[in-house]
């Protein structure tokens, strides 16, 4: 019933001019990225500034001041491993077009970040693995559960777990696909939120054709259940398999320009 | 478990269209949550009322609107009156003399006539074309320009002739437009991208997705209606967060429910009481489906769904 929820994932500090930005602290390429993206579809924007050991606090707080400020308190993921960093984000965290999202919790070491997200009002993405690739279905499902139990344990509303199948390449690991697609499955029957970093199925496939891996994995996601993804929504194909898929599923009404949409 | 209630408040709100100008100027939309559903914690607007005046006079028309209107001699007379009818709160002038495939009066004289309106009524005001897509791109643009300054609602842009009268109807003299669909959400939809993109912001329309009269295919008017405010509301479309307006008595004044005199059927009792009925369980029924302002004729249909918002708001 509700749209598909594309997180940007455009603004990560692997990319040299992101860093340059972050190290600067110099809004503009940072603002530019996060405007793209907005454009194109996104309703959040992953905030990835890496472990920033040395001023995390600091350079989350600014990140989030900067983008909600310049474009109208859009929902954010904040997204490093440092977890004061988020902490000082949520301090000046605006919730009025959603909650902000810790990307992200897992089942083994991780799990202190769901902790985190429920005490400073913050939904989740929870990664369905201990830090090790899971090795079946009821694996992945036991995480859920297990994470899912955790959460609401701290208060937390089930709705701001988004589960995390853990999707893998598809070069080498062919046979996981189908297990993930069940695992959305799953999700869907529980009526739990969803979410994860798509664009891995097509790792190390010719640049050219990774698109296609991606954009048949994201809809046949979408028909399991998949309520998020992170990608860049900026990659026309990628957003037009999601606003089609929108509409096939009935999440957004059909008009003829449901591209531009 | 405990039972935890949860307000049906949406976060996504219809926009607020104003028409008119002044202290009788009128709202429509605004809401955020389900038609009258003012226990859910959100804004539940009221819907509006519009009174309806055909140039063509009251020739044919119910006995109570016949008498209602008694004495007056011209439109603007009409529309004044109108304008008085408890429970109205604004006044639709329908230049149905102008349908080429009827008295096809001149544009030039249907502007005259909206003149003398214009002059003699301060509330807000509607005019509604002839419904014939080439007449009324040329009706409605100059009615758009004889308007100019009072922020009336012109009643309707379509897929044929969306772009004269929504360009100079908001864009040339900042009137308000109602986009018409004949009940098809997916082409509803459209309309309004497509005046979107002629850069016109929702903000200054209003959509008019299709009407009948209970009993006659009305099913598929309050399926629309139901589908469009949940898609607003629910999916958070903003392109259909745009106030509803339909026009009630046009639709019910065709039926035999309306037309047939108790002198050829007495088992039906008074044609006055019918024709009201008509207008008032259809406009109840748009009502509830959620539209957001109803244009009616009869003075006993104005009265009873002005009080039937009252008691529900």
């Amino acid at each position: 019933m509700s749209r598909f929820v594309v997180i940007g994932e455009r603004i990560h500090c692997i990319s040299p001019v992101i860093r340059k930005a972050m190290d600067a602290m110099d809004p503009e390429p940072i603002l530019k990225r996060a405007k793209e993206q907005i454009a194109a579809g996104a309703g959040y924007i992953d905030v990835n500034i890496g472990p920033a050991e040395s001023n995390g606090p600091e350079l989350m707080k600014w990140a989030v001041q900067l983008i909600q400020g310049e474009c109208d308190n859009i929902p954010l993921a904040l997204d490093t491993a440092n977890m004061a960093a988020i902490e000082a984000g949520m301090t000046v965290y605006n919730d009025v077009n959603g909650k902000a999202l810790v990307n992200s919790a897992d089942a083994g070491d991780r799990k202190p970040y769901l902790d985190l997200a429920a005490n400073v009002g913050a939904a989740c993405i929870c990664l369905c693995s201990n830090g090790s690739v899971p090795g079946s279905l009821d694996e992945i499902t036991g995480y859920c559960m297990e994470l899912l139990e955790h959460g609401l344990g701290l208060g937390m509303e089930a709705e701001d777990m988004w589960m995390d199948p853990l999707f893998l390449v598809c070069k080498g690991q062919q046979d996981k696909q189908g297990q993930i697609l069940d695992a959305i499955s799953f999700f869907k029957e529980n009526g739990l939120n969803s979410s994860g970093g798509l664009s891995n199925v097509s790792n190390g496939a010719p640049k050219e054709l990774r698109t296609h891996l991606d954009c048949a994995m994201l809809a046949m996601s979408m028909s399991r259940g998949l309520t998020s993804v992170i990608m860049n929504p900026n990659d026309t194909a990628m957003m037009n398999t999601v606003k089609t898929c929108d509409v096939l599923l009935d999440n957004y009404m059909y008009a003829d320009s449901w591209l531009d949409l | 478990m405990p039972f935890k209630g949860k307000s049906g408040k949406f976060k996504a709100a219809i926009k607020e269209v104003t028409i008119g100008v002044g202290d009788k100027a009128v709202k429509m939309g605004g809401e955020n949550v389900l038609p009258f559903y003012t226990f859910d914690g959100g804004n539940a607007s009221a819907p509006i009322v519009g009174v309806y005046v055909s140039d063509k006079g009251v020739e044919g028309q119910p006995a109570a609107v016949k008498a209602y209107y008694e004495g007056c001699a011209t439109v603007a007379e009409m529309a004044k009156k109108a304008a008085e009818m408890p429970g109205g709160d604004f006044v639709v002038v329908h230049f149905e003399s102008a349908d080429p495939n009827g008295d096809d009066a001149s544009v030039e004289s249907c502007m005259e006539t909206l003149k003398s309106v214009v002059e003699a009524v301060d509330c807000p005001l509607a005019v509604m074309g002839s419904g014939n897509d080439e007449k009324d791109a040329d009706l409605l643009v100059k009615a758009a320009e004889v308007c100019e300054g009072k922020n009336v609602l012109i009643l309707s842009a379509k897929e044929g002739n969306y772009k004269s009268i929504a360009m100079s109807g908001v864009q040339a003299y900042h009137q308000k437009v109602a986009a018409e669909s004949a009940v098809d959400i997916n082409l509803a939809k459209q309309l309004n991208v497509l005046i979107n993109q002629l850069g016109i912001p929702t903000e200054e329309t209003v959509m008019h997705v299709g009407t009948a009269a209970a009993g006659y295919g009305y099913e598929y008017v309050s399926s629309s209606l139901d589908r469009i405010k949940a898609a607003a509301l629910a999916q958070n479309d903003n392109l259909l967060q745009i106030p509803i307006v339909t026009p009630v008595c046009t639709e019910t004044a065709g039926t035999k429910e309306s037309l047939t005199e108790e002198a050829d059927n007495a088992a039906w009792g008074s044609r006055d009481g019918r024709a009201a009925g008509m207008e008032i369980v259809t406009a109840a029924a748009d009502l509830a489906s959620g539209t957001n302002a109803v244009i009616l004729k009869h003075p006993q249909a104005v009265a009873t769904i002005k009080k039937m918002i009252e008691v529900l708001m």
